[in-house]
């Protein structure tokens, strides 16, 4: 079977169901909402980073990228819908790749979009306070961003298929990321650093200390996401659907 | 033509073995009733063809060919498994374009399945408004978008109203007429017997019979006679003297077993009974199926008591 008919069938899914492309208008929502925020604030810190000021939003904005990734996969969790699946493309491997193909794509292209919107509204708030921020600085921002939400949406698709249920992963991620960000916060030079959410998170900043840098830190989020889609994969193949 | 050939099939979960050492084969232009108890096999054995589970030993193949090798599979094989596989959030019409789009298969076929299975006027409609009978409906929509030479349904008759019932013994009566493989499993015995030709049976996973369904059910149901007279007396001693043993009904008719109607009627002639009724009382698959099943668990009990 050629991919081109399974990966439109599994864009048409995402398509078709209202709450998939809810999440990723809430992911655009959320994060540009905080930009804004984040703008009107304009903080005379010495440690102010208006890369991340401009970025804070994708701390919340990650959970609706993470829910579509989970979503997109746990409804094939639901009453028998992966054995119609996989009786249409038995072929499990290639239907996995279609499956993680459909959420990467509009997830990478919204996180972009996203991260531009973001940065636009948050320059607009902090006036002169962003003159400090590169050209450079700013598209590795904007790129790094999406890639980072396209990574923790696989990440959630994976688990999802490893976990077969989009409720198991979302009450394993979500507290996940909100504790890891929010408790165990600005600790820097621990093995905290290397944790899929803060290790990719780096890229958001202006100015970085530790081991990892921006691109260091987005590959290893992508080991992570590699991890659990190799996982979910071989879930997928091994178990009788 | 195609066939599903099914070769010492054997599934395990865990311990329990729920197809055991399967053999048989499903033949083109008839309807092969898929009959046994609930857990008896019959939803395992339609996934292992599928290639949805592993079998632990042995084969099923369609046409020779193990699914999962199968080109875009719905052109030819269509399987309802559960009526409840469609997301409650997709409408029904989207629900089928995701299958089609899979297998290259026109939006246009879509349109044509849910007209045949009556869905047409709902089909913009979202799965979690449609009753179970419209969901079985869907499901064979599904089965049938690809216009496959077998046909696979599992309980397609749950929930379907009596007009829903009619319709889908028709459809599955002319599927078979195109020379098409159907096999459609149930519980239903007087369901099964308004449409199959051919019967498989299972129970415990182990094949129990694999016969056409009237020799079935002539192998199995003694032959008896019904009989009306306004003189029991007479009738009974002319019966008693040929050897046969009259029971009376509570409707008040005679029944007179392992008897043809024949001799019945010559030997009630010449003993000069009046007769206001003589009939052949047909077995039904119902009888049938009990009289195998009972033999059945009498065979596995026996070990226990040795």
């Amino acid at each position: 079977m050629a991919f081109t008919p399974v990966l439109h069938a599994e864009w048409l899914k995402i398509r078709t169901l209202r709450s998939l492309p809810g999440a990723l208008l809430a992911l655009f929502a959320v994060t540009t909402a905080f930009a804004a925020l984040a703008g009107a604030d304009g903080s005379s810190d010495p440690d102010f980073d208006p890369l991340f000021s401009s970025f804070f939003g994708v701390l919340p904005g990650q959970i609706a990228a993470v829910s579509f990734g989970a979503m997109a996969v746990s409804s094939e969790y639901h009453g028998g819908a992966l054995r119609l699946t996989l009786a249409a493309v038995p072929q499990r491997g290639r239907w996995f790749a279609a499956k993680m193909t459909a959420i990467a794509v509009p997830a990478l292209l919204v996180g972009l979009v996203t991260a531009l919107a973001a940065l636009a509204v948050a320059r607009a708030g902090l006036g002169s306070a962003a003159n400090g921020l590169t050209t450079a600085q700013q598209v590795r921002g904007v790129v790094g961003c999406g890639v980072y939400l396209m990574l923790m949406a696989l990440f959630a698709a994976g688990l999802t298929a490893v976990l077969r249920s989009g409720v198991a992963t979302l009450s394993v991620l979500i507290p996940f990321i909100l504790v890891v960000s929010f408790v165990v916060g600005d600790a820097v030079g621990t093995v905290a650093d290397y944790l899929p959410d803060k290790a990719g998170q780096i890229v958001l900043h202006q100015t970085y200390e530790g081991t990892l840098g921006p691109w260091s830190g987005l590959a290893v989020t992508a080991l992570w996401t590699a991890a659990a889609l190799l996982t979910g994969l071989w879930s997928v193949r091994r178990r009788d659907a | 033509m195609t066939s599903i050939e099914i070769q010492a099939l054997t599934k395990e979960y865990g311990t329990r073995r729920a197809v055991d050492d399967l053999t048989c084969t499903v033949l083109p232009g008839r309807v092969t009733g898929f009959l046994g108890p609930n857990g008896a096999g019959k939803s395992t054995t339609m996934r292992l063809v599928l290639g949805l589970d592993r079998p632990t030993s042995g084969t099923a193949t369609v046409g020779g060919r193990a699914y999962v090798t199968l080109n875009e599979p719905l052109r030819q094989v269509g399987a309802l498994l559960d009526a409840q596989a469609a997301h409650g959030s997709r409408t029904g019409r989207d629900h089928l374009r995701v299958l089609a789009a899979s297998n290259r298969i026109p939006d246009r076929r879509v349109d044509e399945v849910l007209q045949e299975t009556g869905l047409s006027s709902v089909a913009r409609r979202r799965v979690k408004t449609y009753s179970l009978g419209m969901r079985q409906r869907l499901g064979i929509a599904g089965a049938l978008l690809g216009d496959p030479e077998v046909v696979m349904l599992d309980e397609p008759s749950n929930g379907l109203d009596p007009e829903g019932i009619i319709w889908i013994r028709g459809l599955l009566r002319r599927l078979a007429e195109e020379g098409r493989t159907v096999l459609v499993s149930s519980h239903l015995m007087n369901e099964t017997a308004s449409f199959a030709d051919h019967l498989v049976v299972l129970g415990r996973g182990r094949l129990l019979a694999d016969t056409p369904m009237r020799e079935f059910i002539h192998a199995r149901v003694e032959p008896r006679v019904r009989v009306r007279t306004p003189d029991a007396t007479a009738l009974r001693t002319a019966l008693a003297r040929h050897g046969h043993d009259a029971v009376q009904h509570e409707d008040g008719h005679w029944i007179v077993r392992h008897a043809r109607v024949d001799d019945i009627g010559r030997l009630a002639s010449e003993a000069g009974v009046p007769l206001l009724e003589l009939a052949a009382e047909e077995g039904t698959l119902e009888q049938a199926y009990l009289d195998l099943t009972a033999g059945e668990t009498e065979f596995t009990a026996q070990p226990q008591e040795a």
